[in-house]
């Protein structure tokens, strides 16, 4: 990022313009900034439109109560703050919200960078593996919660590969730990890929000459993966870290399918919840209530994590 | 198992609170003048019922020239509630609608349908078990076109095969009771290696369809003004120990997360609504139909049941509810009995019925349908439904393990319930 | 490396991928059994007994081919349509500088916090009262100019960022505008990048399921996700072979595809700038 500092102080000055022809109007400056508005437009434009102007909405949605079969729409100032507040489920669906996220992203981080590791090994066959261990991101999301179900059945098939190896497996989706446990990693083997494809080429990007000097230094396997590979790394850790939190906070369809929410509202996390309320139950005001909580959940961990990358990232500007 | 459909349905709704906030309660299209087209929504998709409405249909427009084309609009099952509530608060509502039992109190109450009692033919015919569930004030709302009682299929190969009585030779002994069925169901499950009694539906998530054995024990969600929660009675603990008893003790029933399929042979019995029978067609097993066993409070019967209301909304609501009458009309009503059984007193005889459902006796019928629909209840239901239907899966969970404290579990529904059955 | 590590290493990695090609394995092979194999247990690896009826059902209970074709359709237009918005828009953002830059850069950042469930209530009304629902223009207006393209956008900086300046230099040297800078130089250099957000996005529009089933309610507009759950029977009851078949036929083609390009896949992955 050192040298994108000097190209773009380079091109900085290459945009002054020559003495000769400040005086006009259509600077290269001026005549470059046109061009960039223009380039922007389309992406800012779609934001207004599609992002800004709906998020707009949702908060105002909030202050309403309505009802749909006798197609009321009030205004109602806090209430449905209030009963945010006061909301006996709200905890455990934090809770499960937290538990699923965290369990998400350790384990989609950490898997991710193992299956980067040993692929980044001087090993014929890695091709094949590759390919093997990025396929589910290639499958439907729907086709691939259909198919879980099945396997997670007190008889399906994950428990006949248990029952192959003599363990009797347990009722995956009706024990509340089992429960969370297999849409977490259901959702980690669907898309572990991706993060362990990006890890590979952040691998491949760490000069061997760093590793042979470190190995001279006496560094042992583990010393040289945590004192060269995490720091070159690093910049890579946080993106997918930032990419998987918010994702793992809008998994929805996985849980919908799989448990339901269930058992009990173990799996209830707050997208679940907020789809229950405003599409289920028909209080559209409260889910929108919630979808401001969830944006500001999202908004707070990613402005937290981008600010601890000051801490841990190496070589970040 | 029904998931993924759950998921639609989920997911459409969201179209139906979208709608409803953009249409803002707007009317359906505006009338034109000229013969005036009408649209019922209904969630069959089979050729021979929607060819049978069509052909009333034609008939009808045949003296009612002002009428112009009457189209029966199929929406899936799964999400037939939220795509028809959307299609209404977002300005498309049809002009007739097929009205599922368990919104039922949801739509009479929000005054979203026409009143129709005055329209209907023969009006004091229809049975008042089958018409309760749509009636407000004395004025009726819907009509219950579709009323179709519970019974337990019986795979009876896999009976004798484990050397029990078949239920035709229980009731015969008169000694067809759940102790008894659940006994049997044990025997065969552990003799086949297949299931025992499946209640159809269910899959330890929609409870609704336990009424059909815990009515066998006099029990009730709730008390029938809606107002509190009964699950915590003594008849609800004495039926959900016999369940839980027999689903963990016995193993006369599957657990919870095993798919035994009945009408593919892999269960003893099932508990569904006759209108499976059609799933037996092709059936390789020797099957029969009989009705609920009785409960320690006697014999009981049970039926699902499903409205056709006219929307208020609708600007062709007048011509709409005269179309519903000559539809149902005691005529219509014959015709429509082949597939959907009839709420008319006069036409729920063994004999009507045996002309069209070929594949169920005289006995079956008499037993199972006619006498159902006499003494029938309707599963639970209340406004607010969906709420209330997920707030009891999840407070009831706790129930579906071996050793479960029955009693604590359901103070525990109540505990939840009823604040929102008190509101 | 000893014979003993790589053998351990093959072992680890063949175990490790179980979990990740079964799911798909048994898609397949279920698809072609008799339904009341498909829930036979254990398990059986290969299909003990055929039937392909399933895969005839597709056809006949939904307009399979028509949706097929939309799906493919849509995501071919939102593929090309985020690249050339993510490019245009991260080049500005990276290589053009104009007052208020970062600025709009972080407003457009917020997309990428926003889930799409969020915002999916007020975006159907918009599009609904400008007469568009039912059609399939949401399901490409919103990926190309919405908070889906955020993504792009950003890896397309990331990119332009770390891309040497000197190239543009010669280029602006010899009379080339600022169009012609990105169009001729810096668009063709982006290829991998390019390469790794169509990938992105094709994958994105394949999948999405939420706002189809939002937007859309004639079966023949439907695209292959939200089909897929549609196999039901008179009873809404699942037809799970049927829809183990769709689910195949909806899977196999991309897998197909990726296999034969992978090595462009993976290689335009590794020059997303997202390395850092």
């Amino acid at each position: 990022m050192a040298v994108t500092q000097l190209t773009r102080r380079a091109a900085g000055r290459a945009d002054h313009p020559p003495p000769g022809r400040a005086r006009r109007f259509w600077t290269i400056a001026r005549r470059d900034a046109l061009v960039g508005y223009l380039f922007v437009a389309p992406q800012l434009a779609g934001s207004a439109l599609f992002v800004l102007l709906p998020l707009g909405l949702v908060g105002w949605y909030s202050l309403q109560e309505w009802n749909v079969l006798a197609g009321t729409f009030e205004f109602v100032g806090g209430d449905n703050y209030a009963k945010l507040l006061a909301d006996a489920n709200l905890r455990s669906v934090l809770t499960a919200s937290a538990l699923f996220s965290a369990g998400l992203v350790v384990l989609n981080l950490s898997l991710a960078l193992t299956l980067a590791v040993l692929l980044n090994q001087r090993l014929r066959g890695t091709t094949l593996f590759r390919t093997l261990f990025f396929s589910p991101v290639l499958v439907s999301l729907v086709a691939w919660t259909i198919v879980w179900q099945f396997l997670l059945q007190k008889d399906g098939g994950v428990n006949g590969l248990l029952a192959v190896a003599g363990v009797e497996g347990p009722n995956w989706l009706r024990g509340e730990a089992t429960a969370m446990l297999s849409v977490v990693v259901v959702q980690v083997i669907k898309n572990v890929g991706l993060n362990m494809v990006l890890f590979l080429a952040a691998l491949q990007g760490v000069p061997r000459q760093l590793y042979e000097a470190a190995q001279l230094d006496g560094a042992g396997a583990w010393r040289r993966f945590r004192s060269v590979t995490v720091p070159l790394i690093s910049p890579t850790i946080l993106l997918t870290s930032i990419i998987t939190v918010v994702g793992s906070l809008q998994v929805f369809a996985q849980i919908a399918v799989l448990t339901q929410g269930g058992p009990g509202t173990s799996t209830t996390v707050l997208v679940y919840y907020l789809y229950q309320q405003a599409f289920q139950f028909r209080h559209f005001g409260y889910g929108a209530t919630l979808s401001v909580l969830l944006f500001v959940i999202v908004a707070a961990l990613t402005l937290l994590q981008w600010r601890l990358r000051r801490r841990w990232v190496f070589h970040e500007s | 198992m029904k998931a993924p459909g759950k998921l639609a349905a989920l997911s459409l709704a969201a179209l139906l609170v979208a709608t409803a906030c953009g249409g803002g309660g707007g009317g359906g299209a505006p009338a034109a003048s000229g013969p005036k087209p009408l649209r019922m929504t209904v969630w069959t998709t089979t050729e021979a019922h929607l060819k049978l409405f069509d052909e009333i249909a034609e008939e009808y427009r045949k003296t009612h020239p002002d009428v112009g084309k009457i189209t029966f609009d199929p929406i899936p099952f799964e999400s037939y509630t939220t795509t028809l509530t959307t299609q209404i608060a977002g300005g498309k509502a049809p002009d007739l609608a097929w009205i599922l039992e368990s919104s039922a109190p949801d739509f009479v109450s929000s005054g979203a349908l026409a009143p129709l009692k005055s329209k209907i033919e023969n009006v004091s015919e229809l049975i008042p078990t089958a018409t309760r569930l749509w009636e407000k004030d004395g004025e009726l709302y819907a009509y219950p076109f579709s009323t179709s009682p519970f019974g337990v299929f019986v795979n009876n190969d896999l009976v004798k095969a484990a050397g029990q009585k078949t239920p035709r030779e229980l009731i015969k002994a008169g000694q067809w009771n759940w102790e008894r069925a659940a006994a049997v169901n044990a025997a065969a499950a552990a003799k086949s290696g297949k299931s025992g009694l499946v209640i159809v539906n269910f899959d330890y998530k929609a409870w609704d369809n336990l009424a059909t054995v815990w009515g066998g024990w006099g029990a009730k969600a709730w008390s029938d003004d809606g107002a509190t929660c009964a699950f915590n009675g003594p008849e609800m603990t004495e039926a959900m120990t016999f369940l839980h008893k027999s689903i963990f003790t016995d193993k006369a029933m599957p657990g919870p997360g095993t798919t035994a399929d009945f009408f593919a042979g892999d269960a003893t019995m099932a508990v569904a609504q006759i209108s499976r029978a059609a799933l037996l067609k092709d059936a390789t097993f020797d099957w029969d139909l009989v009705a609920l066993p009785a409960g320690p409070k006697g014999p009981y019967a049970v039926i699902g049941q499903a409205g056709i209301g006219v929307l208020k909304k609708s600007p062709n609501a007048g011509p709409a509810a005269d179309f519903l009458a000559y539809f149902t009309s005691t005529a219509n009503s014959a015709k429509l009995a082949a597939y959907f059984p009839p709420p008319r007193r006069s036409q729920l005889t063994a004999d009507t019925l045996a002309k069209t459902n070929p594949l169920l006796k005289p006995d079956q019928l008499q037993q199972v349908v006619i006498d159902g629909i006499a003494k029938g209840v309707v599963k639970p239901s209340h406004t607010g439904q969906a709420e209330l239907a997920q707030t009891v899966r999840a407070a009831l969970d706790p129930l579906w393990k071996p050793g479960a404290d029955v009693k604590a579990v359901l103070d525990g529904v109540c505990a939840k319930i009823q604040p929102m059955l008190g509101a | 490396m000893s014979r003993r590590v790589r053998l351990t290493l093959y072992g680890l990695l063949c175990v490790l991928c179980v979990p990740f090609v079964f799911p798909t394995w048994w898609m397949v092979t279920s698809s072609v059994k008799p339904i009341s194999d498909v829930f036979a247990f254990p398990p059986a690896l290969l299909p003990r007994r055929w039937d392909l009826s399933p895969y005839r059902q597709v056809f006949e209970l939904q307009p399979f081919t028509q949706q097929y074709v939309n799906s493919l359709y849509i995501a071919a237009l939102v593929t090309v349509g985020t690249m050339a918005v993510a490019a245009m828009a991260g080049y500005a953002f990276a290589r053009i500088r104009f007052p208020g830059q970062n600025a709009l850069f972080v407003l457009v950042l917020i997309g990428l916090l926003i889930p799409s469930e969020v915002t999916i209530v007020p975006l159907f009304q918009m599009f609904h009262g400008a007469g568009l629902s039912d059609t399939h223009w949401p399901l490409i207006l919103v990926p190309v100019l919405g908070a889906p393209s955020v993504l792009a956008t950003f890896i397309m900086r990331q990119f332009f960022i770390a891309l040497p300046g000197e190239l543009e230099e010669a280029a602006r040297v010899d009379g080339l505008g600022r169009f012609g800078t990105f169009y001729r130089v810096a668009l063709p250099l982006a290829r991998p990048a390019l390469g790794a957000v169509a990938i992105f996005t094709f994958l994105h529009s394949w999948n999405l399921y939420l706002e189809p089933i939002v937007y859309l309610s004639t079966p023949s507009r439907f695209t292959l996700p939200q089909a897929l759950t549609q196999f039901v029977d008179n009873y809404g009851w699942p037809l799970w072979n049927v829809q183990l078949a769709a689910a195949t036929m909806t899977a196999l083609p991309i897998l197909v595809v990726f296999v034969l390009a992978q090595r462009q896949f993976i290689e335009g992955l590794a020059h997303t700038g997202l390395k850092g």
